[in-house]
């Protein structure tokens, strides 16, 4: 089973660009097929594992605020992609494109490449 | 107080030396250079590394629980975690502990090999001092690990650390797909860690699983680069997971702790041990 290291690491790589970006478990409660773009304000950003959550206070047609509880990767992913716990805090103005849960309640996943400031910034540089 | 932490170090070092492989000098360069932080090369989540997930593994099973898998595979369309434990915090255990969600070190002592892996704190202990396996001992999720370092070009350096690890405790599954390994916790993993001969940054575990789930061994090959100036973040599952199992059904809690349904139209928990008063 030897093989060239070459061969190796070009296949590896290219396995990884194609393959999913999700996280060590099923993210299927979230729907990958139809993503949506929420603003608002930063609540909470928990640096937590197994995965960072970003609590964002949104305001709906209504006039109405609700949190939405978005799930990302893990601390140890965020941290070798450029993101931290200072990223992100109580007040920032962002948008982001999420996956939302299939239920239909106030939740998603988030990929930190999809998080923005308010003026277009993004908060960690495109992969 | 220079001779009291003297008498502190004499007094660890000799519990070190507890088993009777440790008595013998360690020679350090008869081993590999393991040393460093050993981050995953390929896609996050698979067990073989040059296919997609899911289906896409193209994994050896028997009719049985190809049928165990579809069915995992049809509530995770619902949106649900089908068979994967790990959601709950149950460690990956072993094999999908090698897919390497986040990087891993390796410690060689003279008696033991020890793989310390970022991702949920989890750990491997391989004996290497001659031992054979346990017959009474309870399963756990990384499983019992023999090793023993290979020479097979009588160099007078180890190249290869060969590993046998048995006796694993359910639930697991290859990959966060729900990958299915046999309920009978029968799983063997066998293994070669080794550097690639044209790159010592780079390190191979060539990995073999034999599980009555599959038709025939299935071998993978993973592949890991050399970080020498790491940085480590710990991981403790328990600290923040919002996801919860509630009589077979999936749950997510929202930022203030509130439960929220994770799949459509999933029914709230039965909440019949909280009789409402009249």
């Amino acid at each position: 089973m030897r093989l060239q290291s070459t061969a190796v690491l070009a296949g590896l790589a290219l396995a990884a660009a194609t393959g999913g970006a999700s996280a060590h478990h099923s993210f299927a409660m979230f729907d990958m097929e139809h993503p949506i773009e929420i603003s608002g304000t930063v609540k909470e950003f928990k640096f937590v594992s197994p995965h960072t959550l970003l609590i964002v206070e949104v305001k709906g047609t209504d006039g109405t605020v609700k949190d939405w509880t978005l799930e990302g990767g893990a601390p140890g992913l965020l941290v070798r992609d450029g993101m931290t716990a200072k990223s992100l805090k109580p007040g920032d103005e962002i948008k982001v494109t999420i996956n939302p849960l299939h239920s239909g309640a106030e939740g998603g996943s988030y990929q930190p490449q999809q998080v923005k400031f308010k003026d277009g910034t993004p908060v960690v540089a495109p992969k | 107080m220079l001779l009291k932490s003297m008498l502190g170090s004499i007094a660890l070092i000799a519990a070190l030396a507890g088993s009777a492989a440790a008595q013998q000098p360690f020679d350090q360069s008869k081993y590999p250079d393991f040393a460093g932080q050993w981050l995953r090369v390929g896609p996050l989540g698979v067990f073989d590394s040059t296919k997609p997930p899911g289906r896409g593994q193209q994994a050896p099973l028997t009719p049985e629980y190809q049928k165990i898998f579809e069915a995992n595979l049809a509530e995770v369309a619902k949106g649900g975690f089908g068979d994967d434990p790990v959601y709950t915090c149950i460690p990956e255990g072993m094999p999908r502990a090698m897919n390497l969600v986040l990087p891993m070190e390796i410690v060689i002592t003279p008696g033991t090999t020890y793989i310390l892996m970022e991702y949920l704190s989890m750990l491997r202990r391989i004996y290497t001092d001659g031992r054979g396996f346990p017959s009474d001992d309870d399963p756990s999720w990384m499983g019992y690990s023999i090793g023993r370092w290979t020479d097979p070009d009588a160099s007078g350096r180890y190249t290869a650390l060969e590993v046998e690890t048995r006796n694993l405790k359910n639930p697991r599954t290859f990959d966060p797909s729900g990958l299915p390994v046999h309920q009978d916790g029968q799983t063997v993993v066998r293994e070669r860690f080794y550097l690639d001969k044209d790159n010592p940054d780079i390190m191979h575990d060539q990995i073999t699983v034999e599980d009555h789930a599959l038709t025939h061994p299935w071998t993978v090959l993973k592949t890991m680069k050399r970080e020498r100036k790491p940085i480590w973040v710990e991981s403790i599952c328990a600290e923040g997971n919002v996801h919860v199992n509630i009589g077979g059904l999936h749950y997510m809690l929202n930022g203030e702790g509130e439960l929220m349904p994770a799949m459509k139209d999933e029914a709230p928990p039965d909440l019949k041990h909280f009789p409402t008063k009249k």
